[in-house]
């Protein structure tokens, strides 16, 4: 046979196939590489290991479980059960009789239960049929009448049959119970104590991961994919979506992938394990944990403190959320499946990779520690070592747009939806870098659009009347170096900083010339404001007593807002050193300190700024205290002794007259060409020269954003808008030479740029000008924003508002405080700021550090403001803040309310807020009640009682000017109760009364009605005294007023809530009921009663009966 | 090894105490106001070391006994008389006599009293005594002026005074108190779960003289010194401590005190003003 011709190919068939099977293999190589490389994702480990975790957790809970006492327990209960078991087999036959009677009862019932319900069925059928002869008058009316009541009368003896049969029933089933009710018993006990045992079981059945185990199975390669085990965890939200520039995404939370206990309290770390426990014990102990939550709160302190005592500490990414009461916890306001993790905390969502995640490094030596990693690590998953030394393979990744916030920047992620408010609770971090931006006026050259306040004023005062005040060398030596005059000031440098003469990053020839430069810049702003200078006569003070001044300044409030040293212990060290900004709270940086003032202002323009600020300039932030002219004269004679002799002997350099000239000439030749510039300037005076060159400079240092100066009115401010400075990718941040470098600042201390946002803003605000060193730049492109010699902790708290400035938006009703109420009493928060009120109250639980730095008892501070809005009523707040002197309240305290001046709406606003965050009605119509005389003559007693005239004042006094109570020491005592009435809101004094300390921590006020530390409820003194002789003739007095009910006496007396109910209504009849007259063309209304009066309040603890109106009803009290 | 160490140190207390009984009652007979705090603190421990050491009645003779005085060097200051004008009942306590300020009591050769005297640094359990710790407020006094109850011990304060007390507590680690006392012969009863060593002032508001100072101790080993200037602190196992000396106005000294088995040391403390 022919061999069969070859097909002619064109190419190789066996080559062919080589290919073929080689790229077979490949592909089968790949698709296996691709399953392992998913098989050993890094997320794929962590979730493991903490199963692994939780394994031994459990295993170790059902160690407890099964402890002996409980195996023990359980031995009985089995002995018992073949106890149980032997005696019914003993009585079997009883048993067994026992069951068959009630299988046949069990018929005899179902039998009559049938036949009661036929018969019923049919009586009402033949109802209808009776009612339709009836109405139709047929003839078979009657009978039909008669068969119903047959029926019925049948019906009702098969019922009697029925009820008979059920209690037969259910006796012979108590027979057969009696035999098996202990085996049920002993079952259902058993069942009890190994009910936690089966739980854990169960549990342990989820996590366990042992060979040829069911997870064990499913989560084999390829395996996997029907249902796994270990798989991504995520949580989408809708409404909180990510901007794509053209679309918005939803967000895919996937952090709690390896993040897995984040959510499950028990896993905290020791130290927050420990933080939390102490926290939790505190508020039990002060009763802020209700009594059906308490036994749970005891069982969570237990769990911290076995997570504090157990020997391994847990280590992230497996660690609680540490705020689990705040934020991410089912029960808190922010649930992790509706806001998730990177709303707040930012991130790239989708991520389950270490650095893809954007996981952003504190420190250069968190970024060093994250960035090292073992051969495994690097790609594939880490090793226990790896994870204990935190070595995360970390690579800085430019193309995350959200990379997350580092752990100093934590609650910049609060402003995203917390931006219009003015503390954000429990955001304590974030209310003070707010207020930090507030107080050193960032806004003031940096424009923030959305900032919670749209009406700030500029931060510097108006320089308008300059010359009035002081002089152009005090001037000229001020703007040189703020901070030479006074350390504290918030007033920067602008000028001979780092990058223009620092000799580490500045050559020398450069050096010399930018001094030039600098001087003749100073000299041309002095020039230029003095120049244009208004320069109105000041009546100058009579003679005043320095001593007297001091002693005025240190007591009538001055010190809330005002620093007078410079001199401060440092706590660390023990030594004196100069003082920092930050040595003081917060508010008292909020005027200037007084140091130096001799110095820098004349005495006439201080007499008269005391007395009146507003004269000075209309935007004064500056309250008045209502001097006298001799207070005033006093003050100023004190302050003009404030003095710094050695400030004014620091050199002043004539201007450079070159300098002047070339720095003119260069913003001449912007519009002028050289020949014209050249004519102009030979056209000026060296003075006219300055004065012009003196308004460009302020121009270009933008003196006008932060200082009213006539002229620069409506210009725009001169920094980079911060709107969304937060979101500004990290490439468009200038770190000239800056990159991973460590700099040395002026105060000493070494910072470290990394190349993250974050670092970036906290340098440049430490130093502002460091992004120029070493390089090379034109005299006016340098760097100009000026050193405020912020410390480490101001310059993070900025950084963190400025990181926190983002463009992200969050749909409307996710943003906080956006209802009616809120925003009310966020309008009040803002005057509170403005006006600086913490500096001498508490509100809203912060505040008065200020004064109290000063005044160490706590009883000569201004009030707690706290319980303000439940506390006053809104009329007598209202004309207290508008004139502080219409009553006196404490008459002891020398710090006094400053008049503010403020308009009807500022004051309104303000008396909404308290009402508002006090839960307060708005208007308080109680002043006009009359209690009952019956109850006012109870309270009497009490009140005796009680003591309380020991401490309070019962006579009626003048309001505006009320005596100092008599006591031997300097100490004074209680306010007179005979005001009570014009201010105190009815229902808040027995609140009071019954609980001072937990109102006010710390009042003088004692706690006369402890609470029961068992229950909580309120104790009395009097239950038991009552009964003593001493009390015989109270008791007396007071049997006729109880109808001589002696039990209902003893029940009240020991009755809290009554008695103080009682001491209320007592204390409001003796209350005055008229301010005082209003003056001719006086601002301030008096305050009075409201008329006709309104029906008096129900008497509180009385039985109706007794019931009855005063007689007295409407005579009002003494004070009439 | 801890359990051995705590079980020897019980066992050492019981013994201890059994043998200084015979001392306490000698020490009586000084009716000091202060010696009765003493006096408390012993017997105290005497009643709740058996149910401490309750597994292992053995005992041991090593405990140690720390005596010492305490001195004011230089003259010393006059106690001021206190203005009770403004409560007619304080003043008419005090007849012709009018009270004295307790903040330095100095006797004749230098002795200073109310220093309370403590043990920094030792550790471990020490069961708190059921007994309570006795405040009263007599004339318009606390007595005694310098006191000290252990953590979780009940404190008691009386007034026996026919005027309104508050008693206005202000520690700094525990949480603070203030109530009032109308009635009477009223007590009112007070437990301090932290330990605060240095003592915290106790002030009645009412009357602004009134002051005491209370300390909460973790352990029974704390004494105030007497009017004579001599402390005594029984029953201490055998060790290094670091000893406190505190004192309202003149602030507080260390020493460094190593007793041995059986032992029984003298310390002395100087305080200038």
């Amino acid at each position: 046979m022919k061999p069969q011709e070859p097909i002619p190919h064109n190419y190789s068939i066996r080559r062919l196939n080589m290919i073929f099977a080689l790229s077979s293999l490949v592909l089968l190589a790949v698709t296996g590489l691709m399953v392992g490389y998913d098989y050993i994702r890094g997320w794929k480990w962590f979730q493991l290991e903490f199963m692994r975790m939780q394994q031994e957790r459990i295993s170790q809970e059902i160690g407890v479980a099964q402890a002996e006492e409980n195996k023990q327990q359980l031995a009985d209960l089995d002995a018992q059960d073949r106890k149980n078991e032997i005696e019914l087999a003993r009585h079997r036959d009883q048993y067994l009789s026992a069951q068959k009677e009630l299988d046949a009862i069990e018929g005899d019932h179902y039998r009559a239960d049938q036949d009661y319900r036929f018969v019923k069925a049919n009586l009402d059928a033949q109802r209808y049929i009776t009612e339709a002869a009836v109405v139709q008058h047929l003839p078979d009316a009657p009978q039909q009448q008669a068969e119903f009541e047959r029926q019925t009368k049948h019906l009702a003896d098969l019922q009697l049959t029925l009820q008979e049969s059920t209690r037969k029933r259910d006796a012979a089933k108590a027979n057969v119970d009696q035999w098996l009710k202990k085996i049920k018993d002993a079952e259902d006990k058993k069942k009890e104590l190994t009910a936690s045992v089966d739980l854990l079981n169960k549990q342990l059945g989820t996590v366990d991961m042992k060979p040829f185990s069911t997870n064990w199975i499913l989560s084999q390669p390829l395996l996997d994919f029907v249902n796994p085990v270990i798989k991504i965890d995520q949580v989408v939200l809708n409404d909180l979506s990510i901007d794509m520039n053209y679309m918005s995404v939803p967000r895919v939370d996937r952090c709690q992938t390896c993040h897995r206990a984040i959510d499950t309290p028990g896993w905290e770390s020791k130290t927050e394990a420990a933080r939390l426990s102490k926290e939790l014990q505190q508020k039990l102990d002060a009763y802020q944990i209700p009594q059906e939550k308490r036994k749970e709160t005891e069982e969570r302190i237990a769990q911290l403190k076995r997570i504090q005592d157990a020997p391994n500490d847990i280590l992230n990414p497996w660690r609680t959320h540490p705020k689990l009461d705040l934020y991410v916890g089912s029960a808190s306001v922010h649930p992790l499946l509706e806001y998730g993790c990177t709303v707040c905390h930012r991130g790239q969502d989708r991520a389950t990779e270490f650095g893809r995640a954007g996981h952003t490094p504190a420190s250069p030596r968190m970024e060093h520690r994250w960035a090292e990693r073992t051969a495994l690590s690097a790609g594939f998953f880490p090793l226990p070592r790896d994870f204990e030394q935190r070595h995360w393979g970390y690579e800085e990744n430019e193309f995350i747009e959200t990379p997350m916030y580092p752990r100093h920047y934590y609650e910049a992620g609060c402003i995203k939806c917390h931006s219009g408010q003015m503390g954000v609770d429990r955001g304590d971090d974030i209310t003070k870098a707010e207020q930090t931006i507030e107080i050193y006026g960032c806004y003031a050259c940096h424009k923030i659009a959305n900032w919670r306040f749209t009406d700030l004023r500029k931060p510097g005062p108006d320089l308008g009347g300059i010359a009035e005040k002081t002089t152009p060398e005090w001037a000229f030596r001020w703007i040189s170096e703020p901070h030479n005059f006074r350390a504290t000031t918030r007033m920067p440098s602008f000028f001979y900083q780092r990058n223009m003469i620092d000799p580490n990053v500045v050559p020398p020839q450069e050096r010399a010339h930018n001094v030039k430069l600098q001087d003749a810049e100073i000299h041309a702003i002095v020039s230029f404001l003095f120049d244009k200078s208004t320069h109105r006569p000041w009546s100058p003070p009579g003679a005043g007593d320095a001593a007297r001044g001091k002693q005025l300044v240190g007591s009538v409030g001055c010190m809330g807002c005002h620093i007078d040293t410079e001199q401060v212990k440092d706590e660390k060290t023990g030594q004196i050193r100069l003082a920092k900004r930050e040595d003081f709270p917060l508010e008292r940086n909020y005027g200037f300190n007084l140091t130096g003032v001799g110095t820098k202002a004349n005495p006439a323009w201080i007499y008269n700024w005391v007395k009146n600020p507003k004269a000075y300039y209309a935007d004064a932030p500056m309250p008045s205290l209502r001097l006298t002219d001799q207070e005033a004269a006093d003050v100023t004679a004190y302050l003009v002794t404030m003095q710094k002799p050695a400030f004014m002997n620091t050199p002043i350099r004539p201007p450079d007259a070159q300098a002047v000239h070339d720095l003119a000439k260069g913003y001449l030749i912007n519009t002028l060409s050289d020949v014209e510039a050249e004519a102009k300037l030979r056209s000026m005076t060296q003075h006219d020269q300055l004065v012009y060159l003196g308004q460009r400079s302020i121009e270009k240092y933008g003196c006008y954003s932060c200082h009213n100066i006539k002229g620069f009115e409506g210009l725009k401010p001169i920094g980079t808008e911060l709107t969304v400075e937060g979101s500004k990718a990290l490439h468009l941040f200038d770190f000239g030479f800056m990159n991973d470098e460590q700099w040395k600042n002026e105060d000493g201390t070494t910072e470290h740029v990394i190349h993250t946002v974050p670092s970036w803003v906290y340098n440049k605000l430490r130093n502002p000008r460091i992004y120029d060193d070493r390089r090379t730049k034109v005299y006016n492109d340098k760097l100009k924003m000026p050193n405020f010699h912020l410390s480490p902790e101001e310059a993070r708290r900025i950084a963190m508002v400025v990181v926190g400035l983002t463009k992200e938006k969050v749909a409307e009703n996710r943003m906080a405080g956006r209802d009616a109420r809120t925003r009310l009493i966020e309008e009040g928060r803002k005057r509170v700021s403005q006006h600086n009120c913490r500096a001498c109250h508490v509100v809203d639980g912060r505040g008065r550090d200020s004064i109290a730095s000063t005044i160490a008892d706590a009883n000569f501070l201004p009030p707690d403001l706290s319980p303000e809005g439940a506390r006053a009523q809104s009329p007598f707040l209202f004309n207290f803040l508008k004139d502080p002197t219409v009553m006196k309240i404490r008459p002891w305290v020398s710090v006094r309310m400053p008049t503010f001046h403020f308009s009807d709406e500022e004051a309104n606003t303000l008396v909404t807020f308290f009402a508002e965050a006090g839960k307060g009605q708005q208007f308080e119509t109680s002043r006009g009640m009359n209690p009952p005389a019956q109850n006012v003559a109870i309270g009497k007693q009490v009140f005796t009682m009680m003591r309380c005239t020991q401490c309070h004042g019962t006579t009626p006094v003048n309001p505006e000017n009320p005596p100092v109570p008599n006591t031997a020491d300097s100490t004074s005592l209680a306010p007179n109760l005979t005001l009570a009435r014009m201010r105190l809101r009815h229902e808040w004094i027995s609140d009071w009364i019954r609980r001072p300390n937990e109102m006010i921590n710390g009042t003088r006020m004692p706690t006369n009605f402890p609470r029961d530390a068992a229950t909580g409820g309120f104790q009395s003194p009097l239950a038991m005294a009552i009964d003593t002789p001493p009390f015989a003739q109270y008791k007396a007095t007071l049997l006729p007023l109880f109808n001589g009910d002696e039990k209902e006496l003893k029940r009240t007396m020991g009755d809290a809530v009554a008695l103080t109910d009682y001491l209320r209504d007592y204390i409001w009849s003796i209350g005055i009921t008229q301010m005082r007259t209003a003056a001719p063309g006086e601002t301030v209304p008096a305050i009075a009663m409201p008329q006709p009066s309104l029906p008096p309040p129900t008497a509180p603890a009385l039985k109706s009966t007794r019931n009855q109106r005063g007689a007295a009803g409407n005579s009002g009290g003494p004070g009439r | 090894m801890k359990k051995f160490v705590s079980l020897l140190f019980a066992t050492t207390l019981v013994f201890s105490i059994a043998c200084g009984k015979g001392k306490e009652a000698s020490k009586e007979d000084q009716g000091e106001d202060d010696e009765t705090q003493t006096a408390t603190v012993a017997t105290n421990t005497a009643s709740t070391a058996p149910a401490a050491a309750a597994p292992a009645a053995a005992v041991s003779a090593d405990a140690a006994t720390l005596t010492g005085m305490v001195k004011f060097e230089g003259a010393a200051p006059k106690m001021a008389s206190i203005q009770m004008s403004a409560d007619p009942y304080c003043q008419s306590q005090h007849g012709s006599a009018p009270a004295m300020e307790e903040d330095a009591v100095v006797g004749s050769a230098g002795e200073l009293a109310n220093v309370f005297v403590y043990i920094k640094d030792i550790k471990g359990n020490f069961p708190a005594p059921t007994t309570p710790v006795t405040i009263e407020q007599k004339g318009c006094q606390y007595h005694p002026h310098v006191n000290a109850v252990m953590v979780g011990q009940p404190l008691d304060i009386k007034n026996d005074d026919n005027t309104l007390h508050n008693i206005h507590a202000l520690p700094a680690v525990n949480s603070q108190f203030n109530e009032g006392q109308p009635v009477q012969g009223m007590v009112s009863t007070k437990k301090l779960d932290k330990a605060e060593m240095t003592p915290f002032k106790i002030k009645c508001d009412v009357h602004g003289w009134m002051k005491s100072y209370m300390a909460v101790m973790p352990h029974p080993f704390y004494a105030v010194s007497q009017t004579n200037g001599t402390f005594t602190i029984p029953n201490l196992p055998p060790g290094s401590y670091t000893v406190v000396a505190w004192h309202e106005k003149y602030g507080q000294q260390e020493q460094k005190v190593t007793v041995g088995a059986k032992e029984s040391k003298a310390l002395s403390f100087t305080f200038k003003g």
